[in-house]
Parts: structure tokens; sequence; C-alpha cells
């Protein structure tokens, strides 16, 4: 459960427009320190496309992804 | 050492002017054809003409000036239909052409007017430059280039109108300049007495000298829009 | 700045130099009719936000770096070497311009300003000044087209939520493929955006008018040219055009992204299918009369924005205008319109930038637009557009609502 990740900030990021869920994210992580976690929670089906392939390329991981109602919440834990 | 000079630039330096030309031409024409194509269109929309009607309205009516400016867009027209008229009145200096005589007339056309013109013309864009926002957006060439023609145009009217009007010992006539055209033309160049030993030698050699240098600058400066509007144009059209 | 550097960023230069980057570069006479026609420097009157200040930036370095006459006679073009202070100079060039083309449409040669402008952009990738968010959304677009496998499941367990509300908006009695995904040999492969509202509607719309579709995995903007990266662009590009081609559709349809549209359509050479914004789609369905709208639902004055990459450099004009005449009953153009139309600000990315003052300075041609009509709704038919117009709506204070076309369609549909 999410009980045992210990989450720094959390971004509400339903309903933004194209492309901005991963603009924020993007800009918030930087501001981060490493190891610190960050969830965003939006509504956009694209984000499960999005946010892992941000991750992959910009070096953070995704460590854990919950889906409900319609909401999905990606948990990214800074890596560098 | 006068002498010198000025046959410099009476015959070798107009050879020199229009070998510059033709090469500066072909290096700028090879530059592009060289290059790579684009992979996609650049083209506007909307297009209401078939595209090579609309390349030559482009070129010729200029409509983004004639919506902006109308002072400009008519100032830009008239140099430029002067400028033609210009080019074929020097043709005349070389020999007759019989289809320049369809409307029968005394050599220049224009009886001296598209000279005036063009000097009226050039004048308006030189002082356009002068004022915010064009001199912020101008650099040295824009200004230089205006300055050659009219220092051109302002020797070249004075010759015609001079010789046209009677100004007092402005009487070489229009066989010598054939002669001295001609000969160029023809590889054979002289300089005919009439123009060697007139008192006014000295503004035909300025003239010749700063038509010259415009002839040599034409390839490597803006002035090759005269050239490559046509590509652009096309291209706005694919 | 070092030699390397230099001859790194001249090697870039380089590679733009193709046929109408050469003639653009040449011809130019400074006449100054553009200098006025750019909306940011209606906005911010400086020189560097005129189109011909923009271009002469870069006009300026390739004199000195690949013209003998500049090497030698600076003086004469006014020619500039590379160095640091040059480089914030063509970024401000470069990324202040949305690549609305609006000046090409004022300019006697036709010459492509946004054209010499990517030489610009490509330069500031070298030289580590680009947008970081450009390169980063970029780079997860091109990343995406390499991980599919990773995100299949996840995205299409999203597509089943997305469904059932498609569902209750047709008020079916099941979700059950209402929005397809892998079709293949469907008429129409959809590219939506990230954004539910990009998918759920154009579903309505499809199924409405019994089309045999299929949604596309990836996103259609393009991040990639928005950066400048040719590279990145054509492999961003190329995931749709694969998706299409193994599936054997005859058209692929874009969102509402006018990006989107321009590149594959324009901007990417030929394909063995057709390509279509949703709006000639929308346009197609009502006069075949796939579909219905119903006619003056709307009775509040409304206005149309011309997305720059649909009107002057799409061609679509008419077909937003036809729809729009049967759904509102009092409809006012802007003026000037069509492809003299202001653009809002928000192109070239840079909406995704943190500019926001920028933007509502650089918006101030068009809120005087859209208020002079009076309109209380503005349509447009662009993400970026729609996102810069609530920018400047929120800006300004305009009494205004901004709307997609799609949504207006999907929403006023006669079952």
């Amino acid at each position: 459960m999410a009980d045992d990740i210990k989450v720094d900030v959390t971004m509400d990021l339903k309903g933004m427009k194209c492309p901005m869920p991963v603009v924020k994210v993007s800009q918030q992580i930087k501001k981060m320190a490493v190891n610190q976690v960050l969830v965003a929670e939006t509504t956009d089906p694209g984000a499960q496309a999005d946010f892992p392939s941000w991750a992959r390329s910009s070096g953070n991981e995704i460590i854990k992804t919950e889906t409900e109602g319609g909401v999905s919440k990606f948990y990214i834990k800074k890596l560098k | 050492m006068r002498d010198t000079l000025y046959y410099f630039i009476m015959v070798p330096m107009v050879y020199l002017a229009a070998a510059v030309f033709v090469a500066g031409l072909f290096f700028k024409f090879m530059n592009v054809m060289l290059s790579p194509r684009i992979k996609g269109r650049l083209g506007l929309f909307p297009r209401r003409l078939p595209r090579a009607a609309g390349v030559l309205k482009d070129a010729f009516a200029l409509p983004p000036a004639f919506r902006k400016d109308k002072v400009f867009w008519a100032l830009i027209i008239a140099f430029h239909v002067a400028f033609v008229l210009l080019a074929l009145g020097h043709l005349e200096l070389i020999r007759e052409f019989a289809f320049l005589q369809i409307i029968p007339h005394q050599v220049f056309l224009g009886a001296g007017a598209v000279g005036i013109v063009l000097i009226a013309a050039t004048l308006y864009f030189l002082f356009r430059r002068f004022r915010t926002p064009w001199r912020e957006i101008s650099v040295p060439e824009d200004f230089i280039l205006l300055l050659v023609l009219f220092v051109t145009m302002i020797f070249g009217s004075h010759m015609h109108l001079a010789a046209r009007y009677g100004i007092a010992g402005f009487d070489i006539p229009l066989e010598d300049y054939r002669a001295y055209l001609g000969g160029l033309v023809s590889f054979k160049p002289v300089i005919p007495d009439m123009i060697a030993n007139s008192p006014h030698y000295i503004i035909i050699v300025i003239h010749i000298f700063f038509a010259n240098l415009f002839i040599m600058l034409f390839p490597f400066s803006k002035m090759i829009h005269s050239v490559f509007a046509f590509s652009a144009l096309s291209l706005k059209r694919k | 700045m070092e030699k390397e550097k230099i001859s790194e960023l001249r090697g870039l230069m380089k590679t733009r130099l193709n046929r109408p980057m050469r003639y653009y570069l040449d011809l130019c006479t400074r006449c100054g009719l553009c200098y006025d026609t750019c909306h940011v420097y209606q906005g911010i009157p400086k020189k560097e936000y005129s189109p011909v200040g923009r271009s002469e930036v870069v006009r300026r370095l390739f004199k000195k770096h690949f013209r003998l006459s500049g090497r030698l006679f600076p003086y004469w073009g006014d020619a500039a070497a590379l160095d640091d202070a040059v480089m914030d100079d063509v970024y401000e060039a470069a990324f202040s311009c949305t690549g609305c083309r609006r000046c090409m449409v004022h300019c006697p040669f036709g010459i492509d300003i946004p054209h010499i402008l990517s030489m610009a952009k490509l330069m500031l990738i070298g030289n580590g000044t680009a947008p970081e968010e450009l390169v980063m959304l970029a780079d997860m677009a091109v990343e995406k087209g390499e991980s599919v496998e990773v995100f299949r499941d996840g995205f299409k367990e999203n597509i089943r939520n997305l469904e059932k509300d498609v569902q209750q908006r047709l008020g079916l009695a099941s979700s059950e493929g209402l929005i397809p995904m892998e079709k293949k040999g469907a008429n129409i492969l959809y590219v939506g955006l990230s954004g539910a509202h990009s998918i759920v509607h154009p579903a309505v719309i499809f199924n409405r008018a019994g089309e045999n579709w299929t949604l596309s995995f990836f996103e259609g903007v393009n991040f990639g040219a928005f950066a400048g990266d040719p590279v990145k662009m054509d492999l961003i590009a190329k995931r749709i055009i694969n998706e299409a081609t193994e599936l054997g559709v005859k058209e692929v349809v874009m969102v509402e992204c006018g990006t989107a549209y321009r590149i594959l359509k324009f901007l990417t050479g030929e394909h063995p299918f057709r390509v279509s914004s949703i709006v000639e789609v929308i346009h197609r369905y009502i006069s075949e009369g796939k579909i219905k709208v119903r006619g003056g639902a709307i009775s509040e004055p409304l206005t149309y924005h011309d997305p720059c990459q649909l009107g002057r450099n799409g061609g679509i004009f008419d077909e937003p205008r036809e729809i729009l005449a049967i759904l509102a009953l009092d409809y006012r153009e802007m003026s000037p319109t069509r492809e003299y139309n202001w653009c809002c600000g928000g192109g070239g990315g840079l909406v995704a930038l943190d500019n926001e003052q920028f933007r509502i300075k650089s918006g101030k041609i068009k809120k005087d637009q859209i208020a002079a009509t009076g309109a209380k709704i503005v349509v447009s038919a662009c993400e970026n557009c729609i996102t810069q117009l609530g920018t400047i709506q929120t800006g300004y204070g305009l009494d205004v609502q901004v709307r997609s076309l799609t949504e207006l369609v999907s929403e006023n549909l006669d079952i």
C-alpha cells in the first residue's frame, strides 16, 4: 500500500491541457532532492504513456501507479 | 596617368564587371542548386490562382506592398518599370533595334522622364530608411547600394538631359555612344574622339565607374532578389 | 566562446543550408513591409520581435560564417560572429516566434521566416540553451515510440474507462468497442492528445457517424518540431506513420492540433494514406448526412479563431465556418481574418514554456480583435490556441468563453 511510501509533494493535474501535466511535474521535480517522491494525480488517459516514457528519458523512476475511478496516481521518485 | 585611369574604367573594368556579374550569378545559382532539397512543402494558403499565374502576380503586382503602403507600392512599381525602360534604352545605345522603334522615339525612351523617376524613387527609398523603424532594420549595404544607384543615375541622367536639351557644349552624338558600346560588345573596344576629347568625358567616366560597381555588387548583394524572388514565390505556392 | 563550440555551431548551421534557406537568406531586401505584421511586435514593439529583426539575427551570423564577403567586409552586411551574447539574441528571436507565418503572407518575396529560425533553433540545441521543457517533451515522445510495450496495457485500460464516458454521451446500453484500438484495416486512424477531451469527443462523433476507426497509441503534437530538432521531429512523426502503415488505414485524422496536422500533411513527405484534420472530417460527415448538429443551438455571439497551422498553413478556412454557420445564430468574423488573422501567441511550443507574462503581452492584438467582435464565445480548433486564448482571457479579464470546435459539435449532435 501507499503507506510505506513517504510522499513529499502531491500535484493535482486533473483536466489540464496538453502538455501541461508533464511540464509541471518536470518543473516541480527539479526543485526536489534526490530520492524524494512526487505524486501526480491526473485524469489524462495519455498520462499512462507519458509518465513512464518521461521517467525513462529523464532518469526518474515511477515506483508505483494506482488507478481509481478514472484518476491515475503516479508515484515518481527523483533519481538524479 | 589620367588617360590610363579613364581608359581602365571605360574598357577593362567594364569587361571585369561583366565577368564578375556572369560568374557571380552562376556561383549563386549553383550554390542553391547544389544544396539539398527540402522534404516537405512550405506553401501558404489560400491559392486562388494557378501556380504560375500566382507567381507572376506576386512578382510583378506586389500585392503585399499594395495592401500595406500604397505610396511605397507606387514607387516600387515606378522604380522597377523605369529600370526596365532604362535597360532597353541602353540597348539602343549599342545599336538600333527595330522592335524598340515600334513607337518611334528619339533615344532614350521617355525623353528624360525615366531617369527622373528613378532618381526620385531611389531618394524615396533612401530617405525612408532614415526613419524608425526602417533605420533600425537597415544595414550599410542598404544605404550604399542606393547611393551607388543614385550617383550612377544622376550622371547618366545628366548626360542624357544635357544632350537632348542642348546644354552648351554637350554635343556627344548617339553615333559615338554606339561606337563605344558597340565596340565593347563586339570585343573591339574603342573610345571615339568625340567622347575622349569632350570636356564632359569625366562625367561619362564617373557614370561608367559606378555602373560597373553596381553590376559587380549585383550577384553578391540583396540585388539577387531579382532572381531568387521567383524561387521563393514559387515555393510559397507549392 | 571557444573555437570548438563555434565550429560545432557552424556545422549545425550548415546542416540547415537547404535550397530555400539559401535563397531566403540571400534575397531579403529589408524593405520593412513585414516589420509590424508579427503579433509579438504589436504587443512589444521592439526590433527584435519584428520578422525582419528576427531573421537578421540569423542572417548576420550566416554572412560572417559562410560568406566570403561577410568575412572580408563584415561592415557591408553588418555580419556578426558567433559568441555567447549573440546566442542570447538567437534564443530571443527563435523562441518568441510561434511559427504562425503571418509575416510570410506579408512578405513581397514570400520568405518563410520560421524556416530561417529553424536554423536558430538547431543552433540553440547545439549550444545547450534550447528550452529544456521542449527538449524534455521531445525526448519523452521519442521514448514513447520505443516503449509501447511498457504502457500498452495501462493505456488501454484507461481507454476502457473513457468508453464509459462515450457510452453515456451517446446514451447506449454498452460501452463495448466504442473506442477501438489496434484495429487492422480500419478506415481511419485517429490521433489524439494526452487529455481525455481530445479522445472522448471525437469518439462520440465517430460512433455517431458509424465510422470504422481506431485510436492511435500516440499523441499528435510534435515537440521535436517545436524544439527545432529535425531528427526528433522525424522520429516522433514516424511513430504515427508506422502505426498507420502497419494497420493499413486509408486516412489518418489529426486531433485539433495545428502542428500535428501540418507536419504529417506537409512536412514529412508522401504517405500511403490521406491526412486530414478532425475539422475536415466533421465537415465531411455533416455534408454527407452522417451526423447532424442542432441548427442554431448557440444563440450567444460567437467568433472563430483560425489556428495558423490549419488556416494559412493548412488551407482549412471554410470547413469550420460552415460548421459554425449551422450551430451559431450570431456568427461574427474577426478582422483581419483568414490568412491575415493574427496569431494568438500560443504556437511553436510557447504555451509549454514558463512565459505567461510574455504571452499575455504578445496576445494583446488578439485580445483587441476578439473584443472588437463583441463575441461571448471564441471557438478554435487547436489545443495550443485554446490554451493561449484562455491565458489571454484570464490575463485581460476578457468576458468570453473559449471553446473547442470538436467539443461544441460533440455536445450539440442531433441524436
